[in-house]
């Protein structure tokens, strides 16, 4: 191995000051190296591509160049000025932008929104035409990328392709000095591609220094000025693009340091039997695959990450609908029957590999358990035989059997997967980066056992973004990129050198499925249809849908009963609906980010108690308004401790809101345990003021909800809010304080607690400990029906006014109607039942039309 | 078939070992009945042990119940109803009838079979929220009660008063309910092929999918299951109480959902802790006849109940390794690891 490296570029000092200067960085990650020493300048005005395998540190040190990671040691220079701690607020602050791989956007968040939550004030500002709106300004910046989509489509629709270009969109719009471009073609079609790199070109032409990622020499040749290689954390050179050639730029790539050894390859006889044979294989994300293999050979799937290959393993793990054929043996299988009988040990072993709370026993046993049963239950010892002996045999090391599998190292926990799919006697073994996160030891196991499977006949495919562990481990190789199978290298022509070559130096582009919304509509009617879609789609369906209902329902009762629009009856209604609608306009903010606030009825139960000590007729004015300080008080403070619990407690917002739901109900009886303490009648009468018949305190509701929903929409605070409920990692990521938003959420739900609480005050007029706490089930029900999502990043305060409005109403009806208390109960029901299935039906929907693109 | 060369030392075998979640309820169950003999020895007496019995036996089975759906990271806030129900249904159409028992039984679990379906439906194959189904379903069923009852409570047979609320060997009989129910739940979750693949989707449908499980089938079933666990619930109730009201269910929401968490099953879905749900059940009951003896009010009982299910929610999800490690030495990493399953 030789790790001597060498500088082939020409001296570039003498020309100007590099805009970024990073000089012998070294990173480890618990005694793994990441960097060593590895130094890299930036120009103005240049293109400098990065290029390397995966895993050779191009990520990280773009991590270190954005501040998001701290180096154990290295200098770095921005503007030839040397910085000590770069952090990611000042790597922005000095121009530093950085386009990840996987777009920090927010699904339920629209394109407009995306970009001001994103952005700061002042890239808005307009420049040199200062009387451009902001959706004009938007609209440039979306126009400059070429993206076609609306901005008010929900970020949810795009495709994979346009939240690329709007995460690149992005990035431009701050005009930075740097910009980091990871792999940005990807998911990209070819117009795409040719409009970004014209993009590029006028950036670096207007100064702007780019860092382009890649793995493609097509794309360094055709955009880059200089080029820089890693391998394994090193330095391996830099050159002028123009004065290397593909060779030399590939002989820098290739020839990683061998991390293990592997067991001989399979030695044909010439008369094994054909074993396992694709035929035309597509499915989403690649398509027509053919491959052939006969008995103890071992398939290799080669190619850059995201390239096709794990949908081609997933849907041979018969998790993928697919089109063609496989066959196994000597007959083709469905995906019904490789979803039981494939072995697949998935990539992410975290998310979808292993169930990291039960034991090794558990998992390793988990596909295999009928094998066990002794007439109507599992015999134990033979459980635990077995499964003991596969698990030696794998040479498993951990604690015991009845271990917890997260306890294990990375490649014990691999080997518990191995186990789970041999004891499942599987038609096939599918293993997609069988050896990521596994240390060097237990790779040569886990190659020996793929062999010994591979050679008992059944067929064995490994998907590896590490071409040294193919060409070690495979007796044939497909090569993907985009999703197409562009090589197949058979036997000793199964080198690293020809596998990188053939992903590397792929031309071919990602065939880009146009979908209705990139089309440019033709007529007038598309337009039109176009924004019903959205509007169906949109936040205030539900609300319009709530309107109606109301009218049509309100007209039915008066037709029955005269009385029903009677001043006397519009006032107590709409005094019913005052209170619960704080309150629901409080759970509306907890539901928002993706929580739930049990609390909020006894809360206000318990600042009704309190407050039944402080607002009597013989109390002073003082001690009255002493009253409400205190009752203002302990809902701030609840919610703080709401908000404490789950974000420092890690409490789930259920166990932590359930928690207060009891403790502020015995307060309430601590206090008083019965009721007892009237509410002054002055108290009451400036509660129930009234104009017409409409009181005071639903006007005042409805200016709340309309201001809370402009600030929802328009407010930095609302869309801090909405993202962080739309995907807490993707608002981390563009720079939301996610705990203080969350407590700050939870502190504002409870303030809106405390409104309800002295609307229900005067409607109760005393203080009774046991009142209050259905209002946690019928806020949640008001919220629902007016449209909130339960999962978090969208919802509306006006939807939530309707929905307490149509929820009184519904419980008001029936005594007009001469109902029983049985219909409220039905009508509730059905409502909320209703309004959850046709909400979430309109959505999902959508999602399947975008599956479908 | 893959026979390699046995290791010539194993991976060592499990050994039977009391779970976190039954050791921590277990002892401080001993606590407290330590500290009623010696604070409140009236709570020990007879006559009150006798009275508690029957009502932790029929919060153990409620908690079981909401145990099986908290397992598949669902919550069930139709338990009111649903216990309410049954215990309508067993009462009001008997009327009196002793031969009317047995069908209004039959009854009592067809509804409770078509609520659970219901909820099953709605969160297993639709993917609604589970509060949100649960809170829908919980209406309907209450609707069911007042159509039956008209609101009103009507005195139970006796043939049911003498055999869910009989005793015998001086043992009250719901506490054979119980234990049999806890019996079958135990074996079913821990001992059948069905009871280990619903674990393991609980612990995580990602992976179970990708192993070829059935998950909504599984997670449907953990609805149905919990629906029949609070009619049998339900029934004994309405044994046990002489005149049961037609919102008598309202008081079991949230105590079951403290005995799941006591019991150590975390909200977020996977392994359940029956045996210590049961004795959580055991211990909260216990709690409130202690509280009763010693005279404290009825607020303080609540206040304890919230303390301990916050130190039971604490004990379990929060990452004591990584506190300690946190304070205990000054090396920090900056980027702590995200624990596998924060609860």
């Amino acid at each position: 191995m030789n790790n001597q490296t060498y500088a082939k570029a020409e001296d570039p000092v003498v020309l100007s000051v590099p805009t970024l200067s990073l000089g012998d960085i070294t990173k480890t990650y618990a005694g793994v190296v990441a960097l060593e020493n590895v130094s890299f300048d930036v120009l103005p005005g240049e293109v400098h591509a990065l290029l390397g395998e995966n895993g050779a540190g191009k990520s990280t040190l773009m991590n270190v160049a954005s501040g998001t990671v701290q180096p154990d040691s290295g200098t770095i220079r921005v503007g030839g000025e040397s910085i000590e701690v770069l952090s990611p607020a000042l790597a922005a602050a000095s121009g530093i932008a950085i386009v990840h791989q996987h777009p920090a956007v927010l699904p339920d968040m629209t394109v407009l929104e995306n970009l001001q939550v994103a952005l700061p004030a002042s890239a808005f500002a307009g420049g040199s035409d200062a009387t451009a709106s902001v959706e004009q300004i938007a609209q440039r910046m979306l126009a400059e990328v070429g993206l076609t989509a609306h901005l008010r489509d929900r970020v949810e629709s795009l495709t994979v392709a346009q939240k690329h270009l709007l995460e690149i969109a992005k990035a431009l719009a701050l005009k930075p000095k740097i910009l980091v471009l990871d792999e940005p073609t990807a998911p990209l079609g070819q117009d795409s591609v040719d409009l970004l790199f014209a993009r590029v070109r006028t950036a670096v032409a207007e100064g702007t220094s780019v860092i382009y990622i890649t793995h493609r020499m097509a794309e360094v040749r055709q955009l880059a000025t200089r080029v820089t290689v890693l391998r394994d954390g090193r330095f391996r050179g830099t050159a002028d693009v123009a004065k290397i050639t593909d060779d030399e730029l590939l002989a820098l790539i290739v020839g990683r340091k061998l991390e293990s050894t592997f067991p001989p390859k399979h030695q044909p006889t010439g008369d094994e039997p054909i074993n396992f044979v694709l035929d035309g294989f597509t499915a989403a994300g690649f398509a027509d695959v053919n491959a052939s293999t006969t008995r103890g050979q071992i398939l290799g799937v080669a190619g850059v990450v995201g390239n096709g290959q794990s949908e081609l393993l997933r849907a041979l793990a018969g998790l993928e609908a697919f089109t063609g054929r496989a066959t196994v043996g000597d007959r083709a299988v469905t995906p019904g029957e490789l979803l039981h009988r494939a072995g697949y040990m998935p990539a992410d072993r975290h998310r979808e590999g292993l169930m990291m709370t039960l034991t090794v026993q558990e998992n390793a046993a988990v596909s295999a358990l009928s094998k066990f049963k002794k007439f109507l239950f599992l015999s134990s010892p033979r459980e635990v035989s077995e499964v003991g002996s596969t698990l030696d045999s794998l040479n498993v090391k951990a604690p015991a059997m009845d271990a917890v599998v997260s306890s294990l190292s990375g490649g014990n926990q691999q080997k518990v997967v191995m186990a789970r799919a041999l004891l499942s006697e599987p038609l096939i073994v599918v293993a997609d980066e069988p050896t990521q996160g596994v240390d060097v030891g237990a790779r040569l196991e886990i190659y020996k056992i793929l062999r010994q499977v591979s050679a008992s006949g059944i067929p064995v495919i490994i998907a590896s973004s590490d071409a040294k562990e193919l060409e070690g481990l495979c007796d044939q190789v497909i090569v993907m990129s985009r999703g197409h199978a562009v090589d197949l290298i058979v036997g000793d022509d199964i080198t690293e050198e020809r596998i990188v070559r053939a992903a590397v130096s792929s031309t071919t582009h990602t065939v880009e499925v146009p979908t209705v919304r990139t089309q440019r509509p033709l007529a007038g009617t598309k337009v039109r249809s176009e924004g019903f879609g959205r509007f169906v789609q949109g936040d205030y369906a539900p609300t319009v849908l709530l309107v109606g209902i109301i009218v049509l329902l309100g007209a039915f009762i008066f037709s029955q009963n005269a009385r029903y629009l009677s001043a006397f009856n519009i006032y107590s209604v709409l005094t019913l609906v005052a209170a619960l609608g704080f309150i629901a306009l409080g759970q509306t903010i907890a539901l928002i980010i993706g929580g739930i606030d049990l609390s909020v009825g006894p809360l206000a139960g318990f600042l009704v108690v309190v407050g039944s000590f402080f607002f009597n007729d013989d109390k002073p004015l003082s001690i009255v308004a002493l009253g409400l300080v205190l009752m203002f008080v302990i809902a701030i403070a609840t919610g703080f401790v709401n908000g404490a619990l789950i974000r420092f407690g890690k409490f789930t917002a259920i166990a932590a809101t359930l928690t207060l739901y009891i403790g502020l109900q015995g307060l309430s009886f601590l206090l008083r345990d019965s009721p007892d303490g009237y509410i002054g009648a002055g108290m009451t009468a400036v509660m129930t003021t009234k104009v017409g018949p409409v009181p005071i305190a639903f006007i005042v509701l409805v200016v709340v909800a309309v201001a809370l929903e402009f600030a929802l929409r328009r407010s930095r605070w609302g869309r801090r809010l909405r993202a962080t409920g739309s995907s807490e990692e993707s608002a981390r990521r563009i720079g939301v304080n996610i705990n203080r938003t969350v407590v700050l959420a939870y502190m504002l739900t409870s303030i809106f607690a405390f409104l309800g609480a002295i609307m229900l005050m005067v409607q109760i007029g005393v203080g009774d400990p046991a009142q209050g706490v259905s209002y946690t089930l019928t806020s949640i029900t008001a919220v629902v029906l007016g449209g909130t999502s339960l999962l978090g990043g969208r919802g509306t305060f006006i939807g939530t006014l309707f929905g307490s409005i149509l929820l009184i109403q519904v419980l008001n009806a029936t005594t007009f109607l001469g109902l029983s208390q049985m219909w409220q109960y039905i009508f509730q029901g059905v409502l909320i039942l209703a309004a959850a299935v046709l909400y979430s039906v309109a959505r999902s929907r959508k999602k399947k039309l975008e599956a479908l693109g | 078939m893959y026979a390699m060369e046995r290791q010539v030392s194993g991976l060592k075998r499990p050994s039977r070992r009391a779970s976190k979640g039954l050791i921590t309820v277990g002892v401080a169950l001993v606590i407290l009945l330590v500290a009623s003999g010696l604070l409140a020895p009236s709570s020990l007496s007879q006559g009150a042990v006798l009275g508690m019995l029957p009502f932790a036996s029929v919060l153990a089975v409620v908690g079981l119940g909401q145990m099986l759906v908290v397992q598949q990271g669902g919550i069930d806030l139709s338990v009111p109803g649903a216990v309410s129900l049954a215990i309508v249904i067993v009462s009001r159409i008997p009327n009196g009838d002793n031969a009317l028992l047995v069908p209004a039984i039959l009854l009592a679990f067809g509804f409770a079979a078509a609520a659970g379906l219901l909820n099953g439906f709605l969160v297993g194959r639709l993917g609604l929220n589970a509060i949100i189904a649960t809170l829908g379903t919980n209406a309907l069923l209450f609707a069911a009660v007042l159509g039956i009852s008209g609101g009103s409570p009507t005195t139970t047979t006796r043939l049911l008063q003498s055999v869910a609320g009989g005793l015998s060997f001086g043992v009250p009989n719901s506490v054979f309910f119980a234990a049999a129910v806890a019996v079958v739940v135990i074996l079913l979750v821990k001992k059948t092929v069905a009871g280990r693949r619903f674990e393991a989707i609980g612990a995580n449908p990602v992976a179970a999918r990708a192993t070829g499980l059935r998950v909504r089938v599984h997670q449907m079933a953990a609805y149905v299951w919990g629906q029949m666990l609070y009619c049998i619930a339900g029934i004994l109730l309405a044994g046990i109480t002489a005149q049961p009201t037609a919102f008598q269910g309202n008081t079991y929401l949230i105590p079951a959902v403290a005995v799941v968490v006591l019991g150590g099953t975390s909200l977020l879905g996977g392994r359940g802790f029956p045996l210590a749900t049961v004795v959580a059940a055991v211990f909260l009951s216990q709690l409130d006849q202690f509280n009763l003896a010693v005279g404290v009010p009825y607020a303080v009982r609540t206040l304890v109940q919230a303390a301990a299910l916050a130190v039971g929610v604490a004990l379990y999800t929060i990452d004591w390794s990584r506190v300690r490690a946190r304070f205990g030495s000054s090396t920090r990493s900056t980027k702590p690891k995200p624990t596998p399953s924060p609860a």
